[in-house]
């Protein structure tokens, strides 16, 4: 892979390809960036075999469907804000930006998350006045 | 976007009032920011839609699973997390000085969102043949579900052209030398690029498996 990576115009410039990952150095071509899709790749594999196998014990325990519905919900939403953070943290580089931008960013999904918890609180069959 | 290079600003804030590239920068940097912001919202409105009607009518979401299949669309995610990362090797790559090489990893941005939008468009035709439609025919029972479904995965698709196009522009300013002194112009494509993969990795998540 390092080789394709030379081969697309691999530089060797100021960005490092060593990483500490774990107390461990890894080097590879990319550094952070590639241990970083690595990570994508890895939780997309064990998101969608979870939800395949959840979905298979749902359909196999009906008793215990409720439980296992809300599982499947927020193992699956967690790594899905894992892997929407790795991709905010290093490759938009916000571990590297001012803190304004972080509240730029934050504060329309407090404002979301509020929204949603309200809209949440009305009964689908709406009000009756 | 106006970039400007280091050529045609002063290296500091001077007594003229002029911005340095790294303020020029920054204040490029914030303004896509909240650009990014705004969209977060308009996404958030679709997701939103789609969340409650996954509360409110489950059997239908099921029964959508069911067609929806994860095969395809989990192909076509890979594809959008690899191009994410074929971005930030494009703005490493010019960030070093290399310029063609740059230019190649920008070049497979724009080919992952083109394989993308033909994995988009594959999954369309066959749910339309399923009956799964933009439409309200009260006879279907797809009639809520098309609105909710093709509303944010559309208006994520047109997101995914946009950007295409825009690599496309990026890598025209490129091969020219425009991004030689500040890169500015393809950082500020990055930021969008990515966060397009990020709603992504949220719609997968809510629409196809959860």
């Amino acid at each position: 892979m390092a080789e394709a990576m030379h081969d697309l115009g691999g530089d060797h410039g100021h960005h490092s390809n060593t990483v500490t990952l774990l107390g461990r150095d890894i080097t590879v071509e990319g550094g952070i960036y590639t241990v970083v899709f690595g990570a994508l790749a890895i939780l997309t594999v064990i998101e969608v075999l979870s939800a395949e196998f959840l979905k298979g014990a749902i359909h196999d325990s009906p008793d215990a469907a409720v439980g296992l519905t809300a599982i499947k919900a927020i193992l699956l939403l967690g790594i899905a804000i894992i892997k929407s953070s790795l991709v905010i943290w290093f490759y938009m580089h916000l571990k590297d930006e001012k803190r304004i931008i972080a509240v730029v960013l934050l504060l329309p999904l407090l404002i979301a998350a509020l929204s949603v918890m309200f809209v949440l609180a009305i009964p689908p069959t709406g009000y009756s006045i | 976007m106006a970039e400007l290079t280091a050529n045609q600003l002063p290296a500091a804030h001077d007594d003229h009032g002029h911005m340095s590239v790294d303020e020029h920068n920054e204040n490029l940097k914030l303004g896509m920011w909240l650009y990014l912001a705004s969209e977060i919202v308009i996404f958030s409105i679709m997701i939103v839609g789609y969340v409650l009607f996954r509360i409110n009518q489950p059997d239908v979401v099921e029964l959508a699973h069911g067609k929806l299949g994860v095969g395809l669309v989990t192909a076509n995610t890979f594809v959008l997390l690899a191009s994410s990362f074929f971005m930030v090797m494009g703005l490493r790559a010019m960030q070093n000085g290399n310029r063609a090489g740059m230019l190649r990893w920008i070049g497979l941005t724009a080919l992952g969102g083109i394989v993308f939008l033909g994995g988009q468009y594959i999954e369309y035709s066959e749910l339309a043949h399923l009956g799964i439609v933009l439409g309200y025919d009260t006879s279907s029972i797809w009639s809520t579900f098309g609105m909710r479904f093709y509303a944010p995965t559309f208006f994520h698709g047109a997101h995914v052209f946009v950007g295409v196009l825009w690599a496309l522009e990026v890598m025209r300013r490129g091969a020219k030398g425009r991004y030689d002194d500040n890169p500015i112009g393809i950082e500020l494509f990055g930021l969008y690029w990515h966060f397009v993969d990020v709603v992504w990795i949220m719609l997968f998540t809510l629409i196809y498996l959860v």
